[in-house]
């Protein structure tokens, strides 16, 4: 008998506990790390994609459905990097998680957005998102948006720990702001430095760091580079004197060879997401690493 | 008065501000100022060679299939897919609601529903469109079951992840009524069929012009799926389907028609772009018609490699039995290779050795598929 009571005791602590922790499903590793840091141990965190893949595609699949199916909150990057997470909740039928619904948050709400198209949109401008660029979290000071808007979701999910998660959100904000100030002083040697990126991803951190892009290994977002492209970026390259060309891991090498290749440029592969390499676990680690490598890369320019 | 205008200015301001805060909308509610669903179109041109003298469709190229659909919501969870298809079929092209349903996507935890004409959830391919298949052409365990198009009925499904499994484990239920197909009949003759016993009996038999088999009339579905994330990256997949129905020419055959099926497929992803993709259907028909019972098997097995973003390359086993009296056996191996523009555009080359009753065939595909628009379908 006292074992039976002492074994449901200790199940309604278990349960007790397991109730009281926010469970957040992420679409990207770095919102999953901005919502560890704002949440703390009132959460628990998980990533549908992880760091070294390609945010635009991934495939929504069945086990993904059932970690949204238990979750209190979804995190996406919105703008339209992430749709598949839209088949993803309708397939979950968690009333929580829909659109507009108390744990749905979309990080990218309210950040200011770059690459906005005008006018006519089609696939002739190859992948192109209609919102703007999605790529806003490579900007480290947009972070404070992302974490702010996760911060008030956890607020609508556990309003009583409030206090708590206001606290984590300005101890993030914190060491934001000690770590921006360290990778300004940093990047500011290279401002107006020119690189080719191989996707239109970088252009918030070439704003936000003074990087000048000058062109892209692809000749329109989403579409392969072909010869007449690549000759035509070695030929601006070289008059151009571009001896950088940042690419995320994911991406193949052979274009950015290609063109390290014939004007001697470095190809900097960088991780844009946490877990994305070896040495990049959280989402600092991002800034930290890339900013490191164009360091290496570039030299005393 | 300037004080109300002035309040109702700051209200709507806000009201703005909150509008901005909420984020993209998702798939189906990009609702433009004139309140339009999502729009797209498709198309699937086809050419198709053949060393079968007697195929009436060799050696053409052509439009196979134009689609278009219309997707929104109609209200909060609740969501609108109409989509409508010109196909070829036998040479003509013939207009159809490919797809009309209202799907309920928060009945009650875990539950949602979908009214309308909708296609089967059947084993893993008979709902996908056409677009959507991996290859060129179905299995054909699936057109001698089936038909040649997808299995689509008109009615409703329930479907519910259960609570209580550590994985993902979706039971559902569907009743539908079926078109039958329409067919002149040419002729009589006997055929053998075989019995529930092993033995055969000599039955009068009738010769259609049209030569699909397919359930049609009142029919029930139901199936069962389970996921399991095997390993990091690495994804299980089982399910079993069943059907109960009448065959598409019963007032002449007066056949009930059941037909059971189990799929497995495993995906791996190695990296951001490789995959690899082993996926098996296996399917059973019985048809109990007065004189007797048949028993039909088929099955495929269709191994998939995506080499990067932009190549995926395949290779298909069938088995399949035919549905009619008249038993007869056909084995393929099909390789196929395709090259994706976008999401919704690719093109691909298939080749296909077919052995029918001891014949055979080869054919080839070349196929380029195209897609306008946001279009958008249920996971798959």
């Amino acid at each position: 008998m006292k074992i039976i009571i002492l074994t449901a005791a200790a199940l309604a602590c278990w349960a007790g506990a397991a109730r009281a922790e926010i469970k957040v499903v992420t679409a990207s590793s770095d919102l999953k790390y901005i919502c560890e840091r704002v949440g703390g141990a009132e959460v628990k965190a998980e990533s549908l994609a992880s760091g070294d893949q390609d945010l635009h595609m991934v495939e929504p699949r069945p086990s993904l459905v059932y970690k949204l199916k238990k979750a209190d909150l979804v995190v996406r990057v919105g703008l339209d990097l992430d749709m598949w997470v839209d088949s993803l909740i309708n397939a979950a039928r968690n009333k929580r998680l829909f659109y507009g619904k108390e744990g749905y948050v979309d990080a990218s709400a309210g950040v200011p957005l770059l690459e906005k198209p005008e006018g006519k949109v089609d696939a002739s401008m190859g992948d192109i998102h209609i919102y703007g660029n999605p790529h806003y979290w490579l900007d480290p000071a947009n972070s404070k948006i992302m974490a702010a808007n996760i911060l008030a979701g956890f607020k609508r999910a556990a309003p009583d720990k409030a206090g708590v998660f206001e606290a984590n959100y300005a101890a993030f904000v914190r060491e934001l702001d000690e770590k921006m100030a360290g990778w300004q002083a940093r990047m500011a040697r290279y401002k107006g430095l020119k690189v080719i990126t191989y996707h239109s991803s970088w252009p918030y951190f070439a704003r936000r760091f003074g990087l000048d892009v000058a062109g892209h290994v692809e000749p329109k977002p989403g579409i392969p580079p072909t010869a007449a492209h690549l000759d035509g970026l070695v030929k601006k390259m070289k008059a151009e004197n571009i001896k950088v060309i940042l690419t995320e891991s994911y991406y193949p090498r052979r274009g950015p060879d290609f063109l390290a290749g014939k004007t001697g440029a470095v190809v900097v592969p960088a991780a844009v997401s946490a877990g994305g390499a070896r040495d990049v676990k959280t989402y600092f680690d991002v800034f930290d690493r890339v900013i490191e490598d164009l360091e290496k890369s570039a030299g005393n320019k | 008065m300037r004080k109300i205008i002035a309040i109702a200015l700051v209200f709507g301001a806000c009201g703005l501000a909150a509008a901005q805060e909420a984020g993209t909308p998702p798939q189906g509610m990009r609702g433009t100022a004139a309140n339009l669903p999502d729009i797209s179109a498709l198309a699937n041109i086809t050419g198709y060679l053949s060393d079968d003298k007697n195929d009436s469709a060799r050696n053409e190229l052509g439009v196979n299939e134009v689609e278009t659909a219309f997707q929104g919501y109609i209200y909060p969870e609740m969501r609108a897919d109409i989509i409508l298809a010109i196909h070829k079929h036998d040479g003509e092209y013939e207009s159809e609601i490919c797809e009309a349903k209202a799907s309920f996507l928060n009945l009650a935890p875990g539950l949602s529903g979908e009214l309308g004409k909708i296609h089967l959830d059947f084993g893993r391919i008979n709902k996908l469109h056409t677009h959507h298949l991996p290859m060129v052409d179905k299995p054909a365990v699936l057109t001698n079951f089936f038909g040649d198009h997808e299995l689509a009925g008109q009615g409703g499904t329930l479907k519910y992840l259960l609570p209580f499994m550590p994985f993902y484990t979706q039971l559902q239920a569907g009743a539908w009524t079926m078109a039958a197909h329409e067919h002149g009949v040419t002729a009589d003759y006997p055929e053998d069929v075989l019995t529930i016993t092993g033995s055969t009996v000599s039955v009068p038999s009738l010769v259609h012009a049209d030569e699909d088999f397919s359930p049609a009339g009142k029919t029930y579905t139901a199936r069962l799926n389970s996921s399991f994330e095997v390993a990091d990256k690495t994804e299980l997949e089982l399910g079993v389907s069943g059907l109960k129905g009448r065959g598409a020419h019963y007032e002449e055959h007066k056949d009930n028609v059941e037909v059971t099926g189990a799929d497995l497929t495993l995906r791996l992803w190695p990296s951001a772009y490789k995959r690899f993709t082993f996926q098996n259907e296996w399917m059973h028909l019985k048809r109990v018609v007065p004189a007797g019972t048949l028993h039909r098997d088929g099955f495929y097995s269709f191994l998939n490699y995506r080499a990067d973003k932009y190549w995926d390359f395949g290779a298909r086993f069938d088995y399949a039995e035919g549905a009619w009296p008249t038993i007869s056996y056909e084995r393929a191996l099909s390789a196929m290779v395709t090259r994706h523009l976008t999401e919704t555009s690719y093109w691909r080359l298939q080749y296909k050795h077919r052995n029918l009753d001891g014949e055979n065939v080869n054919e080839g595909w070349v196929q380029v598929s195209f897609g306008i628009g946001p279009h958008s379908h249920e996971l798959e």
